[in-house]
């Protein structure tokens, strides 16, 4: 339709080890529209934007800008060419005010690097006029409130003539009436011909600003729409449509008592009215897009993060952790979805490692047995099929998928009641995988219960007895599995917000 | 006071003035001044006062503006007091070994390798990436030990001519302060109005927001760390001068009393958040407050311990304003 697109991406590719991040992604974007970009967690979203915005290099495939190939080492420079992206985390410098951040390293200067800021603040009120903002240069960016800290960023990547202009959630912390002023703002944008990709969760925001969709899955693009075309049914349908993979073991039987009892959970605005049971045997999923308020849940559940209204109990009795010590001796154990960072010790051995937990068991006297730390050790090692040279083996060196079962082979010596995981399988093969299931559904069968924290809808569908969909820090529906299996479409469309369900059992708060 | 007395909001822009660190200091400043006036009639002597805020912190506060510039950077300098100690002698080696040297060519020689110094920090520090911690307690005990090769005792023998710099008057103003002012005012100017100073401070902030907006971080923290240097080789010059020699203890303590004002003065030790007046009342504070054990006779070895003492409630004071 349009000759001359602004942007164009040709056949980009981006692999990261163990992942096909982007697989061949082509996409047109026209001068002066509003193009969202959806996709599920995990289809290639942000690594495509970082591409365009050059924090990342692609591997392969072509970058046009108004028809001239183009390539970023950095952000700095895809800025100066006109590509500008505004981060969920804003990129801004809080001590410093409105104008010194819109100019920062381009700062109007005068003999020797001597600051002109009178230039400065005029250029900085000339471009907030433009968009119809009034905004005091003089602010300091760490008193504004969120949307104003992004028309700064807006404002920032205008002062360079932005052509492009990515929005990454931007509406992830806005109120209603913020948001109203920004889609404000995007219109404006709009008339001054900048094209604007607009990334979001929300599909409502999508139909309301949008002039074109383009649906992202696994790093491919599923297809291009304009919004017109589009209703929120088929939307969805487009962001899924994928078979369950056969390697999940089968569901369980029967479940036992509850648990884990949550009655009215909250914290803040961000969790709210948080009911469910968690039974003995059972496997229950949580799903939900990223800022759900699903590790929120969890962190209120270990005692990492104090909750401010509800009750928790554990095995019928009431339970309050002040912190993960409490959560511990109540029976609960805990793998973190950031392996490195919350999950092992690196430099540490395998036995070290699995037996950290533990300790206590393994002193004598106050001296740790070593024998008998090893011998449990290696029982563990054989029943998980860890793969590492011995026991001696720092963990470090071992691969993601044996790394995240000497986390398992941790807590299976601990022995808690009440498993809480979250992305148990995060970029690890596919065969790693299926044993880590394998594993997990192995502790439910010894009466073990577990909260399984998943992005991955497939291993939410594979793995959960019941399935609770979070959005907007509530349950937006719980989906029981045993009588059949959900679908993402199902799933999905909680997660997005969607209000009425599709199916009859699946009622919000149903249980 | 009537600001106190008068209606709330009067107080409340009252109280968001002391909130800022660099009028807070200026007062608290002032508080022990008037203590010291209180607890020593001595105090009070126009020359004890000429010594105290004139002569005997302009070492002090060119040193410390030389550490404030690397803290603004995000950075530390542990080794200011031994590249003191290391220029001093060098100083005093050179007169005696070309005793009719023009006092500026002295200057220009020390002032030249503060810089190299400084690029010797920086370069560790960014080229070799080693944290500015431990970068800076390795040359620190890298210019110790060349001070000590170099020369082990005091060398003395500063001509005159070269004392001019700290006993010197231009006019009737000692020309010391006239010196410190005008560093001071380049340093201000250069951290306020110029280009490479709102690096400086961008760096420090947050360097990946730096990094984002195509500042070279690298580059900024070399050149604060150069600058440094060069500070520190005016600051030494003119220790020279006071002392009328170099030797290796001339700068103990420099590193702690610097790092020590450039807190007090309220410059956070995350960096970029800090102004060098609040750092020059930091100067006099110690200042003052060294003057203040002298006439009460405090033992000597318990003044370095109520110093420890100062640092740490310093420190915990901004952590907790700055939550």
């Amino acid at each position: 339709m349009d000759p001359a697109p602004v942007l164009r991406l040709e056949g980009i590719r981006k692999g990261f080890p163990g992942v096909k991040a982007l697989d061949g992604v082509s996409l047109e974007l026209h001068r002066g529209e509003v193009h969202a970009l959806v996709g599920e967690n995990g289809a290639g979203k942000s690594t495509l934007m970082k591409i365009l915005s050059g924090v990342y290099q692609a591997d392969e495939g072509r970058i046009l800008l108004n028809g001239a190939p183009v390539a970023f080492h950095s952000p700095h420079q895809a800025q100066l060419a006109g590509i500008s992206i505004i981060y969920q985390e804003f990129s801004l410098i809080r001590g410093f005010d409105v104008t010194e951040n819109v100019f920062l390293n381009r700062e109007p200067t005068r003999w020797l690097g001597h600051l002109d800021r009178r230039t400065a603040r005029e250029r900085t009120r000339a471009l907030l006029e433009e968009i119809g903002i009034e905004l005091d240069v003089d602010r300091k960016v760490g008193e504004l409130s969120v949307v104003q800290q992004q028309v700064v960023e807006i404002v920032k990547a205008l002062s360079v003539t932005a052509s492009v202009l990515i929005m990454d959630e931007p509406s992830a912390a806005l109120t209603d009436k913020e948001l109203k002023k920004l889609f404000e703002i995007i219109r404006a944008l709009k008339a001054r011909g900048v094209t604007v990709i607009y990334i979001s969760h929300m599909l409502d925001e999508i139909f309301q600003i949008a002039d074109r969709v383009t649906v992202l899955k696994d790093g491919r693009v599923v297809g291009t729409k304009p919004a017109a075309e589009l209703d929120k049914d088929r939307l969805v349908r487009m962001m899924v449509g994928r078979s369950i993979e056969d390697y999940y073991p089968a569901l369980a039987g029967d479940r036992g008592e509850p648990l884990l009892e949550v009655r009215g959970l909250g914290k803040r605005d961000q969790l709210s009215d948080v009911d469910f049971q968690l039974h003995r045997g059972e496997i229950l999923g949580v799903a939900g897009m990223v800022g759900a308020g699903r590790n929120l849940l969890a962190r209120c559940l270990l005692g990492l993060e104090r909750p401010d209204r509800g009750q928790i109990r554990v095995r019928g009795q009431p339970f309050a952790p002040s912190g993960f010590g409490e959560a511990m001796a109540a029976g609960l154990g805990f793998i973190a979805d950031d392996r490195k960072a919350l999950g092992i010790l690196g430099p540490m051995t395998v036995k070290e490692n699995a037996t950290v937990a533990s300790l206590p068991s393994y002193l004598s006297l106050g001296f740790l047995r070593h024998a008998r730390e090893a011998s449990d050790t290696r029982s563990q090692v054989e029943r998980l099929a860890i793969r590492a040279a011995g026991i001696g083996q720092t963990v470090e060196t071992l691969s993601g998928g044996n790394q995240q079962k000497v986390l398992l082979a941790r807590w299976l010596l601990r022995e808690p009641e009440v498993f809480v995981i979250s992305e148990p399988t995060r970029g690890i093969d596919v065969g790693a995988k299926a044993e880590i299931y394998r594993i997990m559904r192995e502790a439910t069968r010894a009466g073990k219960a577990i909260l399984m924290i998943s992005s991955e809808l497939t291993e939410v569908i594979g793995m959960s007895d019941r399935i609770l969909v979070m959005h907007a820090g509530r349950i937006q529906g719980t989906l029981d599995q045993r009588e059949r299996r959900a679908t993402e479409e199902e799933i999905l469309s909680l997660a997005v917000g969607h209000v009425y369900s599709i199916r009859a059992g699946g009622a919000p708060h149903a249980g | 006071m009537q600001a106190e007395s008068a209606i709330p909001a009067r107080r409340r822009i009252f109280l968001h003035v002391l909130a800022d660190p660099a009028v807070l200091v200026w007062v608290i400043l002032a508080i022990l001044v008037g203590c010291c006036a209180v607890a020593s009639p001595l105090f009070l002597e126009p020359e004890n006062l000429k010594n105290v805020f004139l002569v005997q912190s302009t070492g002090l506060g060119l040193a410390t503006l030389a550490q404030a510039i690397v803290v603004l950077s995000g950075g530390i300098d542990l080794s200011v007091g031994a590249v003191l100690s290391l220029l001093t002698s060098l100083a005093a080696g050179l007169y005696r070994s070309h005793p009719g040297l023009h006092p500026l060519g002295v200057v220009v020689y020390l002032v030249a390798l503060g810089a190299a110094t400084g690029a010797v920090n920086g370069f560790v520090v960014v080229r070799m990436r080693v944290t500015p911690f431990m970068a800076t307690l390795a040359t620190m005990s890298l210019f110790q030990g060349a001070v000590l090769f170099y020369a082990p005792r005091t060398i003395g023998g500063i001509p005159r001519s070269y004392r001019f710099i700290s006993d010197g008057t231009v006019a009737g103003v000692p020309f010391s302060i006239l010196l410190f002012a005008v560093v001071l005012a380049a340093c201000y100017t250069l951290l306020r109005e110029n280009r490479l100073g709102r690096h400086i401070y961008a760096v420090g902030a947050d360097p990946y927001v730096a990094g984002l907006s195509g500042i070279s971080v690298r580059r900024t923290r070399f050149l604060a760390y150069l600058i440094a240097g060069v500070l520190v080789g005016i600051a030494a010059s003119f220790m020279t001068a006071r002392m009328g020699g170099g030797g290796p203890k001339v700068g103990v303590g420099y590193e702690l009393d610097s790092i020590t004002a450039v807190v007090i003065g309220g410059v956070s030790l995350a960096g970029g958040a800090g102004s060098l007046l609040g750092t020059y009342a930091g100067v006099l504070i110690i200042g003052v407050f060294y003057n203040l054990m002298n006439l009460l006779s405090v033992n000597a070895y318990l003044q370095i311990v109520l110093k420890g003492l100062v640092l740490v409630l310093a420190v915990s004071f901004y952590a907790k304003r700055r939550v």
